[in-house]
């Protein structure tokens, strides 16, 4: 017992020597280092990653790089919202990689149920609309694409509609696509849907 | 007795073979009647694992010490370091007489240039907020850069690189296409022609007539010409010394198979009217699961020499130094991206093709491996760039970064 543990610290040693004698290196993301650099997304987003208010997002179990990327789209001026550009501003990668890490380590937001016929519309209209191609058969989110399971469903319809009327651009034009054909019928349904999974 | 059992027992047994299946298989899953990302557009449900996706293009360079550049191979007697970092998604690359080199990328919308300045290099972004600028073109003191849909001009630009010039547009009329629209950029050699490539607009599927074909824009009469259809993109040329023939990549379709089809190298020896393929026909000699039928292969050029399937190659050039041994001359070099569409990834490396006196291609190996570790990558070759001093740089749109190969001392 005792050696081992002399082993898991020699190595931790090692590590942070190794991240020391290296300049402009940055450290592996870390989500207690996270936590503290955090603190001013608390108000609105939790310590637990739940949004306070409808209309702000649960960021708890984004995949990393998807909270990765909308900070960075943040920061640069690429994506715009809730004053987020402000908050984004002076992070720096290592910092956005930390905070991704600790938002994305946290439990999932619970599932919320909805009315069944909406429930089924939604499941039915995501698999006609290629939904889990990008954000995966759960709609938990893979690498940069984000989680939609258990969202706050205002949030989920006021970006759908936002992607759709172009106030809100998407990277590479697929969301933009997807959403040009959805009604607001369509776009409750989808947002329902996604809620009730966890 | 007998006789009455037995269909009891066939409906019993055919009850049970419902109630499996159902188990299997519960309520079938609706046809998708929406718009496919265009990455999943010509995947059938009979074919490849359904869960590849792309991998996510980078925003931010990578931090020095995620650069691993140990972990790179070149053939014995070569060198290769790190020669300039902290531009994210560096891809397209082209030197100016000066030696200044200019980057393209596609993602976060920089431009980049490399300078030398008292020995040492200095990176500084000229541009910012461009939509997919990935061609870069060097003619007469100006910078052009191809973006998505328009290409345009920084006029004397290396005397302003720290306050460059708002840019002159020179085209503006091509298309707005998102998927395949980013375009790579190549002056010819009598520096009258930009060339570019309008990518086919999804996987696979019969394009426009304006899509899926290398394009050439006058830069006398301001106008635009097709000089090959059936190129399903092209996002790396160039013309060979002597010949002054345009060779280029082309990648092949996607969910068609593991191992098929290859992505090619192309040759064109007429100035117009080649037509290498897509949809119809793919890598030369195989046709479309669907878009084939009906159609022979023998309609169509033929592609140079297959790369392997999905290994995406990007940006080539033929070596025209003399810093590399004698039998480097003439070679061309090919930077490959690397795979999304296949279990086992393949690309991630610099390969090198040596042709014969008959301009054939007799040799393709790796030249620089070493960014794809067991099934991880850590990097991504985009371009190849042969530098005045006969070293070969290669860019790496992953770590935001750019490698020098050199031979000797």
């Amino acid at each position: 017992m005792f050696c081992r543990n002399l082993k898991a610290i020699l190595v931790m040693a090692f590590i942070n020597i190794g991240s020391l004698i290296s300049l402009q290196a940055i450290a592996a993301p870390d989500a207690a280092s996270g936590k503290v650099k955090s603190q001013t997304c608390f108000a609105c987003h939790g310590v637990d990653g739940i949004g306070s208010s409808p209309n702000i997002p649960h960021i708890a179990a984004q995949p990393p790089l998807s909270i990765f990327y909308q900070l960075v789209q943040f920061r640069e001026g690429m994506r715009k919202g809730g004053g987020m550009e402000v908050f984004a501003k002076p992070l720096s990668d290592e910092d956005i990689r930390d905070i991704a890490a600790y938002f994305s380590a946290l439990p999932p937001p619970p599932a919320k149920a909805g009315d069944a016929t909406k429930v089924a519309a939604g499941l039915k209209l995501t698999q006609q609309s290629y939904c889990n191609s990008c954000h995966a058969p759960q709609l938990q989110g893979q690498k940069q694409v984000p989680r939609l399971a258990g969202q706050s469903i205002e949030y989920s319809v006021l970006q759908l509609r936002n992607i759709r009327s172009g106030t809100r651009v998407d990277m590479d034009g697929t969301m933009g696509s997807a959403a040009r054909g959805l009604s607001d019928e369509d776009i409750e349904v989808l947002a329902i849907y996604a809620a009730s999974l966890n | 007795m007998k006789i009455k059992m037995i269909p009891t027992l066939l409906l019993t047994a055919s009850m049970a073979m419902v109630t499996l299946a159902n188990a299997q298989a519960p309520a079938p899953a609706p046809a998708p009647t929406g718009v496919p990302p265009t990455w999943a557009q010509g995947r059938s449900a009979d074919g490849m694992n359904p869960a590849l996706v792309p991998n996510p293009s980078p925003l931010v360079a990578k931090p020095v010490n995620e650069i691993l550049i140990d972990k790179l191979k070149v053939p014995a007697g070569f060198k290769i370091e790190l020669w300039a970092s902290g531009m994210p998604n560096a891809r397209s690359m082209t030197e100016s007489p000066s030696g200044t080199i200019f980057v393209g990328t596609r993602f976060p919308g920089n431009v980049y240039a490399v300078v030398n300045k008292d020995g040492k290099r200095e990176v500084k972004t000229i541009a910012k907020g461009l939509h997919r600028p990935n061609g870069v073109a060097f003619a007469n003191g100006s910078l052009y850069v191809a973006e998505l849909s328009r290409i345009i001009r920084y006029d004397n630009i290396e005397q302003n690189l720290d306050n460059p010039p708002t840019p002159v547009v020179v085209f503006d009329a091509l298309p707005k296409d998102e998927p395949h629209g980013w375009k790579y950029l190549k002056l010819s050699p009598d520096g009258q022609y930009l060339y570019f490539q309008i990518g086919t607009p999804a996987n696979i599927i019969v394009p426009p007539s304006t899509h899926a074909t290398i394009m050439r824009l006058n830069l006398k009469t301001n106008t635009i010409e097709t000089v090959a259809t059936g190129v399903r993109n092209s996002v790396g040329m160039d013309f060979q010394p002597g010949t002054k023939e345009l060779w280029f990549t082309n990648m092949g379709r996607d969910w068609a198979g593991e191992d098929l089809p290859n992505d090619t190298l192309n040759r064109l020896t007429r100035p117009k009217g080649m037509n290498f393929g897509y949809p119809h026909c793919h890598q030369g000699d195989w046709l479309d699961p669907e878009l084939g039928k009906g159609r022979s292969c023998d309609e169509f050029d033929k592609p140079v020499l297959k790369l392997g399937a999905h290994v995406s190659p990007i940006g080539l050039r033929f070596y025209t130094g003399s810093q590399f041994p004698a039998e480097y001359k003439g070679n061309i070099f090919i930077a490959e991206y690397g795979s999304w569409n296949r279990s086992k990834k393949a690309g991630y490396q610099v390969v090198r093709v040596v042709l014969d006196a008959k301009n054939n291609p007799v040799k393709l190996e790796p030249f620089v491996t070493g960014w794809l570790q067991g099934e991880e990558y850590w990097g991504r070759p985009a371009d190849v760039q042969v530098i005045k001093d006969g070293s070969l740089l290669i860019s790496d749109g992953e770590a935001g970064a750019i490698y020098r190969v050199s031979y000797g001392k």
